[in-house]
Parts: structure tokens; C-alpha cells; sequence
């Protein structure tokens, strides 16, 4: 075989279609027009002048905070002076494990579901299901708080929190008592805010997936589920991951749902059973009670780092996703 | 069945297939949501906590407080969350009328003049907008309500968000009036100048525990108490707790503690009183010796938003213990514990124990508001008043007078509500203190607005 065939074909130079420019000149002569470019304009500038301001206001009035105890901050915090200290880095910590249990248990419930939908299910089951799922999309984070609290929670006391003390391997992160709020409660409860996201973002990913390779597998004498396993997820896998770095965004970000099932204890947590605090739920429990000053100025840091954080995941998440592309050769 | 529909059926031998499977699928997607409805219906209406069931057998009065003032009155963080789990709770219904409508007397003007209870219902029409501590909630909601049925006139929002919040919100003139359980160093002031604190209620901090099998009573004095909070007593059949309570059965179950995770009255009271009983175990603590409305000990135990969210965990967890309002904890039917008082005996929160609290306070002031530990040997230790927070000069002097007018009544015919809710009424002597206070409101141009 020759390998020119396989060369790749230099992309055709796209040259400026006749009278376009000439078209959009007398487009901005007309009111229309002017008022539209305006528009854009406007729209790009808000938008920019939102982010930069809020940027620039939160690091200004979190400046005391990170003058106070410069980058140890992220560790022990500052604020409250006269009594204990609440540790950011315990916040830090409680963020990351709920989101983590949310994201374990959420990825692969998500993904089966979407497969589920966009490969397996009838129409009459499938069409329902997505319905019933975008409702869950919609439900606000403080009825989910609620039923984690007043439903969930007593639940986990007495069956599913003493059920995982007994599985072997696994048991050592679930010692300690079980009393309802956790960090367990608390990841399973956002896991449940972050299932829609995941199982609608990664059903659009794998129903985009070319009927070729389905048929080239199916052609090959795969079944329906290898043909699934082999075919289509792997070729929607870039979707599936950009799914769940939206998803963790959410995870980090969630306040009062949190805040509600997870007990806001300030130890370091030993245990996914103890109760703890995330970066979200400190915030929330404590901005209403803060006085001006160090006291404000600190709990504002933590939302300097909550966003940090975020923006961490975003970042990371557009780079692994860009690095897949090119390497698919979606992109230059 | 439309001529077009067949002759298109008879040219796509699927079609009529596929019409029918879109009616199944649409049919099937509609079964489902109602399906999904009324699961969810099932779940809220078996739930057990306190506040799903007072939601339900409320009626909640149609222009009464609670909830969504909060956003109304600008305050930063009356989220959601705090305002929908009070509320479900604070509307406690009010089933009897036990307020008489003054007999309208024609010398209560409606702009200033007499402050007085025969007059009190007698004010400009208006809406008002309050906020702050959660304990009073439940008070404040009742009397509200009748205060409304006395003068429809007068409509008051009551965000339960938090003393604090009341607070921050009074002194940045966000709020008509704030309250707080514990009151702002005097002299007190905000952004519209000085600010009056006025005692409207008098209320007690019940410690309640769920202990199946153990009867409400279970004696705690300072030193066990600090054991249990600090997390050094781990179990309920501890040797500190039985030795104070000899001849009950005391389970092995390990202990909860359960704190506020918001700043809170309740817990500005316990904190008093172990500093000042609990020993150098508590003193020698994070706690240390100046009480604080922020629960000093958060690595201990679980912490829950608002008095609901702590009662909420208590009825759910055996083994628990907390504090919260002793409204709360009557509502909830929960057991209570004997705590040792001044004197050494041991005293159940109740209306006429949390009354000898209060009657302690014969020198009571916005800076000298402390009762609790107070003597007598039936007094209950866990006990305060809560504080109204106005501001002095009133550049609306109809807005003034309302406020006043309002006040008064809450302090003199509204503390009729206060005893069925949990609540003690003010002692004579607090009550005159208020009054006084109020009559000292100035207009914008610093004359009284009351006579």
C-alpha cells in the first residue's frame, strides 16, 4: 500500500467569499446593523467587566485575610481569633473527598445510564427516563439538602453506614461511628445533583458517535455489548470526561445541600463516616456571622480558594480535553 | 381518524407502528412523571421529623412573618435553606384566639401620642420587616399574627435567619427592627445613629437528649456537661453520668453531641454557663473564658444549621444530645435534662422554672442582661431574654410609631401568647424597662414620638 494514501490532506485555503465584506460594510451603514455590532460589543465587554470585577473584589476584600497569614492560610485559616481555629485546609480536604465519593459513585451510574439510554433502551422506557432525569436536573439544591436530611440521613444511620463498617478492605475508611451526616451522606447527596449532568452530556456524547464504527463492530460479530464497550464508549470518551469535569465543578462549588447533610464538624475527618466541613459549607455557615474585618475578610479567602479550586478543574479539564482532540486530530 | 393520516399509514406500512409507538412513549413518559410526583408526594407526607409534620397540620396565617423577608430586607445570607427550614417549623399555628381587640378608645391617636396597650393597635398602616434570631421564631410568628388580626393595618416579616444576622441587618439599616438573643455592647449604634434594645421575650435553653429506654430528667451538671460537649465523656453509661444518677439504667450508646453550626443564642447561654461551672476542663479549652454566640468546640460532634436543624438531628439520632430552644424541644416532645443549677439542684426547663430565671433580673439592661446560672433553688439555669433592636431616631415617624406601638404590645398583651409556645411572660419589672425604653424613640427632628 502506498503511503501517500494514508497522508493526511492539507486543509483547503478557505478564501473570503466575493461581496461578504462589501455586505457587511453596508450592513453597519444600516441602523440595524450598527445596533447589532453595538450589541456584541457590549455583551463581550459586560461580560469581561463581571469577571475581572469580581476577581478584583474578592482578592481586595480578602487581602487582609492572606496579609494576615500569607499562604499559610490554605492550611490553618485565620479567622476567628479569639476562639479555635478553623483550618482551611480541613475545608480544603472535605471538599475534595465528598466530591471525590460524589464523582465514584455518580461517573459510573452516569455513564451506564446514558449508554443505557442512547444505546439499549426501547423508546416507550427511554423517552420517560430522560424526562425523569432532567427533572432531577431541575429539583434546587435545598430540597435536595432536605431530603438528604430528613430522608437519606436516617437511613444511612441505620442501615448503610453500618453495612459498609462490615465490608472487608474497604472498612477502614468507614470506622467510627455512624450517626447519619458525613461525608458519605454528603457525596452521595451531591452525586445525586451531579447524575443529570453526567448522564446528559455523555448521552449526547455517545449518540454522536459515527453509526461506522458501531456497524464496523457489530460487523466483526461483536454483541450489543461489546459493541458498547469496545465501539462506543471509547469513541465518546472525550465527551464522557468533559461530562464529569462539569459535574466536579458543580461538586466543589454546592453549598447548602452540603452544608445540611454533613455534619460541619472542623476535625480533620478520619473517616468517611465522621462528619466534616466542605470550603462551600464553611462559607455559608459563617459569612452571616462574620464580623468586618479579619473575621469577613478570612471567609472571603475561602471563597478565593473555592474559586481557585474550581477554576483549577476547569482548566485542567479544557487541557486534557484539547490534548484528546489533538490527538484525535479534531483540532490544530 | 383523518383521511390524510390512513392514506399515509397505507403508503408507510410502519407508520401506523410508529404513530402508535409515539402515543405509548408519550403515554408512558406522562405515567412516569405522575408516578414521580406522587412518590415524592408518599415521601414528604410519611417523613417523621417535627418539621415536615408541623408543616402539615399547619395553617399558616395568611399575613404573618416568617420566611422570604430576607431577601426584602437585604440581608447577605439569608439563604434559602435557612429561611425554608425555619419556617416549616416556626409556623406553629395559632389555634386559639386568646387576644381581645382593644376597645378603640378615642383618645389613641394614630400618629404618636400615648404609648400604651389600649392604644397600641391604633397605628398607621404598615409593612415591616424584621430579622434575626431563630429562638424567638416561633413567638414572634404567633404574636405577629395576632398583632395583625388587631390592626390589619400592621403586617410584619419575620426572617428567622440568625441573632447575628439581626444584627448586621439593624446596623446597616436593611431591616425595620432586628432581635438578638444576646444584645450588642452598649452604647449600640449603626449607620442611622443609635440603636435601642428592647427585651421582648424571655426564653430558656433546653439540653435534650434521645436515649431510648432512659426518661426525661437525667441529672448534668456543669462538669459533665463540659465532659460532653469537649467529647471526653464518650458514653452515656459513663462513671460522671451515673454517679449523678443513681438508679437509672444508663445504655452503653456512645454520645452525640450536637452543636449549632451557625452562631446562635442557645449556645452563647451553655457556654456561659459551663465557664462559669464547667471547670478549668471547659475554661481551659478553645472555649476559653468570654462567652460566644459561636459554638468555641466545632470539632466536636455535628453541627446543624438553626434550632430546627439541631432538633431535627436529636429526634433522628439515639444517643444524641443538643441544645436548642426550649420552645423547640416542647414542640419536638423531646426528654430534657436536669441541669444543676446555682443553688445545686437539678431543674427541668420549664415555664415556671424558666419564669424564676427571669425574675432574678431585678436590674436588668441592655449591658447587665445576663440570668443565667441566677439563684434560687428553682430556677433554671439556661435562661435569657431576647432583645428587639430599633433604631432611636425614626426618619419616618409613621414608621416609628408602628414600631413602637408594636413593641409595646409584644411586651405587654402579645406575652399572653408566649406561655402556650414554651416561653416564660416578662417579668412586670422587664416589661417596664421596655416600655420605658420605647417611649424614648425621637422623629427625625429629635422630639419624643411618644408622650
Amino acid at each position: 500500500m502506498s503511503p501517500t494514501l494514508l497522508e493526511e490532506v492539507p486543509p483547503p485555503r478557505l478564501t473570503p467569499v466575493e461581496g461578504v465584506s462589501e455586505a457587511l460594510q453596508r450592513r453597519w451603514g444600516r441602523p440595524g446593523g450598527r445596533a447589532y455590532a453595538v450589541l456584541r460589543w457590549t455583551g463581550a465587554a459586560v461580560f469581561v467587566a463581571i469577571v475581572l470585577g469580581l476577581l478584583v473584589s474578592l482578592l481586595v476584600s480578602s487581602s487582609q485575610a492572606f496579609g494576615h497569614s500569607g499562604l499559610s492560610f490554605l492550611w490553618s485559616g485565620t479567622y476567628n481569633a479569639t476562639k479555635d481555629v478553623y483550618p482551611t485546609g480541613v475545608y480544603i480536604v472535605g471538599t475534595l473527598v465528598t466530591t471525590t465519593v460524589a464523582i465514584v459513585l455518580a461517573v459510573p451510574i452516569g455513564v451506564a445510564t446514558a449508554a443505557f439510554l442512547s444505546e439499549l433502551a426501547p423508546r416507550w422506557l427511554g423517552a420517560p427516563l430522560s424526562v425523569l432525569i432532567d427533572l432531577i436536573a431541575a429539583v434546587p439544591s435545598i430540597v435536595v439538602g432536605l431530603w438528604g436530611l430528613l430522608v437519606l440521613s436516617p437511613v444511612f444511620a441505620r442501615h448503610v453506614e453500618p453495612f459498609f463498617k462490615k465490608v472487608p478492605l474497604v472498612e477502614w475508611f468507614f470506622h467510627g461511628p455512624a450517626y447519619g451526616p458525613s461525608m458519605l451522606l454528603a457525596g452521595t447527596v451531591l452525586a445525586v445533583m451531579i447524575l443529570p449532568t453526567i448522564v446528559a452530556l455523555s448521552r449526547t456524547a455517545l449518540s454522536s458517535v459515527a453509526t461506522e464504527d458501531r456497524e464496523a463492530a457489530r460487523a466483526l460479530g461483536a454483541t450489543r455489548w461489546q459493541v458498547v464497550r469496545t465501539a462506543v464508549v471509547p469513541g465518546a470518551r472525550t465527551g464522557i470526561e468533559a461530562a464529569v469535569f462539569l459535574a466536579m465543578g458543580r461538586a466543589l462549588g454546592e453549598t447548602i445541600a452540603v452544608a445540611m447533610v454533613i455534619g460541619n464538624n472542623y476535625a480533620l475527618p478520619h473517616s468517611l463516616l465522621a462528619p466534616g466541613a466542605t470550603l462551600g459549607s464553611a462559607i455559608i455557615n459563617n459569612f452571616g456571622e462574620a464580623s468586618p474585618g479579619l473575621d469577613r475578610s478570612s471567609i472571603i479567602g475561602l471563597v478565593v480558594v473555592l474559586l481557585a479550586m474550581t477554576a483549577l478543574v476547569n482548566v485542567g479539564g479544557q487541557l486534557l480535553l484539547r490534548r484528546r482532540l489533538r490527538a484525535v486530530g479534531a483540532v490544530a | 381518524m383523518p383521511r390524510g393520516a390512513v392514506a399515509r399509514r397505507a403508503r408507510d406500512p410502519r407508520g401506523g407502528h410508529r404513530v402508535r409507538g409515539e402515543r405509548l412513549t408519550r403515554c408512558s413518559t406522562l405515567a412516569l412523571s405522575l408516578g414521580a410526583v406522587a412518590l415524592v408526594a408518599a415521601a414528604c407526607s410519611s417523613s417523621t421529623p417535627a418539621a415536615t409534620k408541623s408543616a402539615s397540620k399547619t395553617t399558616t396565617p395568611p399575613t404573618t412573618s416568617t420566611t422570604t423577608a430576607g431577601a426584602a430586607a437585604g440581608s447577605t445570607t439569608t439563604t434559602a435553606a435557612k429561611a425554608g427550614v425555619t419556617t416549616t417549623t416556626t409556623a406553629s399555628g395559632a389555634h386559639t384566639a386568646t387576644t381581645q381587640p382593644p376597645a378603640s378608645s378615642s383618645s389613641c391617636s394614630t400618629s404618636g401620642g400615648t404609648l400604651s396597650p389600649t392604644c397600641d393597635t391604633q397605628s398607621p398602616s404598615f409593612k415591616l420587616a424584621g430579622a434575626g434570631a431563630n429562638s424567638i421564631a416561633p413567638f414572634f410568628t404567633r404574636a405577629f399574627y395576632y398583632f395583625n388580626q388587631a390592626n390589619k393595618a400592621v403586617t410584619v416579616n419575620y426572617s428567622p435567619a440568625g441573632s447575628s444576622v439581626g444584627v448586621t441587618d439593624i446596623e446597616q439599616n436593611t431591616v425595620n427592627f432586628g432581635d438578638s438573643e444576646v444584645p450588642i455592647p452598649t452604647p449600640a449604634s449603626g449607620t442611622s445613629g443609635n440603636i435601642l434594645q428592647v427585651p421582648v421575650d424571655l426564653g430558656g435553653v433546653a439540653l435534650s437528649y434521645n436515649l431510648p429506654g432512659v426518661p426525661g430528667g437525667l441529672k448534668l451538671d456543669g462538669p459533665t456537661l463540659a465532659g460532653i460537649f469537649l467529647g471526653t465523656i464518650k458514653t452515656w453509661n459513663d462513671s460522671s453520668i451515673a454517679a449523678l444518677n443513681p438508679g437509672v439504667n444508663l445504655p452503653s450508646t456512645a454520645i452525640v453531641p450536637v452543636h449549632r453550626a451557625d452562631s446562635s443564642g442557645p449556645g452563647y447561654d451553655l457556654d456561659q454557663y459551663l465557664i462559669d461551672t464547667g471547670g478549668s476542663a471547659w475554661t481551659g479549652s478553645a472555649a476559653g473564658t468570654t462567652p460566644s454566640t459561636k459554638w468555641p468546640l466545632p470539632k466536636v460532634g455535628v453541627g446543624e444549621q438553626l434550632n430546627t436543624g439541631v432538633a431535627t438531628f436529636i429526634q433522628q439520632t439515639p444517643g444524641a444530645i443538643g441544645y436548642v430552644e426550649y420552645a423547640y424541644s416542647l414542640e419536638g416532645g423531646f426528654t430534657n435534662a436536669a441541669v444543676k443549677n446555682e443553688s445545686g439542684s437539678f431543674v427541668k426547663p420549664s415555664q415556671s422554672s424558666i419564669a424564676a430565671a427571669g425574675s432574678q433580673a431585678s436590674n436588668l439592661s441592655a449591658s447587665n442582661f445576663n440570668i443565667v446560672n441566677g439563684p434560687g433553688s428553682g430556677t433554671y439555669p439556661l435562661a435569657n431574654f431576647s432583645w428587639s433592636l430599633i433604631y432611636q431616631k425614626q426618619s419616618n415617624s409613621n414608621l416609628g410609631v408602628v414600631l413602637g406601638k408594636l413593641l409595646d404590645w409584644v411586651t405587654t398583651t402579645g406575652q399572653q401568647q408566649a406561655a402556650a409556645l414554651g416561653y416564660s411572660p416578662l417579668p412586670a419589672n422587664v416589661a417596664a424597662l421596655a416600655h420605658q425604653t420605647l417611649l424614648t424613640l425621637e422623629n427625625s427632628a429629635g422630639k419624643p414620638l411618644f408622650s
